[in-house]
């Protein structure tokens, strides 16, 4: 795949040894979000890593999951120190809680990915709109034609537990 | 947990550092050579009792084997680690273990980093523009670069379970300026409100500027050897009671995965620490909680015990951690205030805190005379403390603590 992929002035580097990522972005690109499973175990892993941490098994295979969960913490960006980032501020990165894995294989643990809360034509949504509770869905924003980054966006789905954001 | 110990057989004898200022002017390799000097002469040492070195830098610094010929020093051992926060502790614990080890008989530690010239902490310039890849693409290409923006999230979850509010960990920034402004070395001198605090601008939600510490030019050196040598050495000897190096949560590389969030890795480092020292919280008389953010100071606080789990806020906003109070913290103004070298101010200031020679503004501080009078431009010596603390910090998953007596 062509290197690097550009994107807000960062260069994104996903080489073709990159044993982790280089199919996970390819997945992207079709719009599907996918995990790595662990075949000996069945439990699935984000980021993409080399190893299920619960078993040590080496082997994985992709499982594509529903993209569907809740906001379980933000933070509002409001001085940007990426150039590329400077004229989205104030934006919003989430931390999601997808719906499938949830509080396993401990109490503790879940299935969690990085995003930025986004409205569904890929702007970015506004910090008004962001809360501990609410629902999102994963959308594909289209850097290059080989690169897609999963976001998210809000649903009108009912909240999960308390609804919170900080104080105005 | 039990846990071996060397508690008590090894001190930390030399402490020394630069100026803090934004304005160095000159290379790390220069800075570190003036703060290990320092170091050595504070210990009462010459040049040939020094045989071990180690530094610890982000590729923003000077080897050891570079500083150490420049003051003619011959080394037995040396070392340079990746890490930042969190590493003070980590090295002195390695500096024991290779004197135990019979590797060498004296350890200078040291830090050196043109923070603010030229290697910002916060990521911007030069930092900014590097390639994004492995690890870094799960969070860097959603604009989540800096420190401040990777511990955001901690933070304001800690809110959402515990309603910790700003203007509770304001009190953090309020009391470190205090301490700041009895210290001549400090960047910023200035006593702050909490409605200065928080009335600052947004850096990253929930953190305001003054929320955020000081990008930096400096370096700090301190030395570590046997206490048998330490008896006969310049100072009275600060004997190490215990030490945890970069204990971590299950997951550092994504550490979100395992939760809860809000916890930090004092949880898991607090047992063995106080474990090798065999004393509780109630026992300590000076905290040294890193303070990269205010948050940090917080969090750090009640996972080690010093309060209980969820009530940091309402610890750090009673007074306790003000000069005066009950377990005063980051008596020389941490990073938040004295200026930002990666975690080592923090052990030096307790080091001269149990020497009783703190450099406030009093006259003859050197000799240990105080007034203890904490009035702006006056005292900052804890009066008579015998044991104290550091909480340091890599970021949420990580950190190290130190525990020593006098
Ligand atoms: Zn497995």
């Amino acid at each position: 795949m062509p290197q690097p992929a550009q994107y807000r002035g960062m260069a994104l580097v996903i080489p073709d040894n990159d044993s982790e990522w280089i199919e996970y972005f390819q997945h992207a690109r079709q719009h599907r979000l996918v995990m790595r499973a662990c075949p000996a175990c069945g439990l699935m892993r984000y980021p993409p890593s080399p190893a299920c941490p619960w078993c040590m098994g080496l082997e994985w295979t992709w499982r594509e999951v529903s993209g569907r969960g809740t906001i379980h913490s933000y933070e509002v960006v409001a001085h940007a120190i990426q150039p590329g980032f400077k004229d989205a501020t104030p934006y919003v990165v989430v931390l999601v809680d997808l719906d499938e894995q949830r509080a396993v294989p401990t109490p503790d643990e879940s299935l969690r990915i990085i995003g930025n809360l986004v409205r569904p034509d890929g702007s970015m949504e506004s910090e008004r709109e962001v809360a501990i509770g609410r629902r999102v869905r994963v959308m594909f924003q289209d850097v290059v034609d080989h690169l897609a980054l999963p976001q998210f966006t809000l649903t009108d789905e009912p909240p999960v537990g308390r609804v919170w954001r900080l104080p105005e | 947990m039990a846990t071996s110990s060397l508690r008590d057989k090894y001190c930390i004898v030399g402490v020394g550092e630069t100026e803090y200022s934004r304005h160095s002017g000159r290379t790390t390799r220069a800075m570190a050579v003036e703060a290990v000097r320092k170091a050595i002469l504070d210990a009462g040492l010459r040049a040939a009792d020094i045989d071990g070195m180690m530094s610890y830098q982000n590729g923003d610094s000077t080897p050891a084997n570079w500083v150490a010929p420049d003051l003619g020093i011959r080394l037995n051992f040396y070392m340079d680690v990746l890490g930042g926060g969190s590493s003070t502790e980590a090295l002195i614990g390695l500096a024991m273990g290779a004197i135990e080890a019979g590797m060498c008989r004296a350890v200078a530690i040291f830090r050196s980093m043109n923070g603010y010239t030229e290697f910002r902490i916060g990521g911007t310039g030069a930092r900014a523009a590097q390639p994004v890849r492995g690890l870094d693409l799960a969070q860097v290409p959603f604009g989540m670069r800096s420190a401040g923006q990777n511990f955001a999230m901690t933070f304001m979850r800690h809110m959402y379970e515990y309603g910790t509010t700003s203007e509770q960990v304001a009190h953090v920034k309020v009391a470190h300026s205090k301490h700041a402004s009895q210290n001549p070395k400090a960047l910023l001198k200035d006593r702050v409100t909490v409605q200065d605090v928080v009335s600052s601008r947004w850096i990253v939600k929930p953190l305001h500027l003054l929320d955020c510490c000081l990008e930096t030019d400096n370096a700090t050196c301190v030395i570590v050897t046997s206490a048998e040598r330490a008896r006969n050495l310049r100072q009275r000897p600060i004997y190490v009671m215990g030490v945890a190096g970069r204990v971590s949560k299950p997951r550092t590389d994504f550490h979100w995965a395992h939760g809860p969030i809000s916890r930090v890795a004092g949880y898991y480092a607090k047992d063995i620490v106080f474990g090798q020292a065999g004393i509780t919280p109630e026992d300590v008389d000076i905290t040294g909680s890193y303070d990269a953010f205010t948050f940090t100071t917080m969090l750090q606080l009640e996972e080690y015990g010093f309060c209980k789990k969820g009530e940091g806020g309402d610890y750090v906003s009673s007074g306790i951690i003000e000069l005066g109070g009950k377990r005063p913290n980051n008596t020389a103004g941490g990073h938040l205030c004295e200026g930002y070298t990666h975690g080592m101010n923090m052990v030096i200031e307790n080091v001269r805190q149990l020497r009783g020679t703190a450099d406030d503004y009093c006259p003859k501080a050197a000799d240990g005379v105080h007034t203890y009078d904490y009035g702006p431009r006056m005292c900052r010596q804890v009066r008579d403390p015998e044991i104290t603390m550091n909480l340091g910090w890599a970021m949420p998953p990580t950190g190290s603590a130190l525990i020593l007596r006098r």
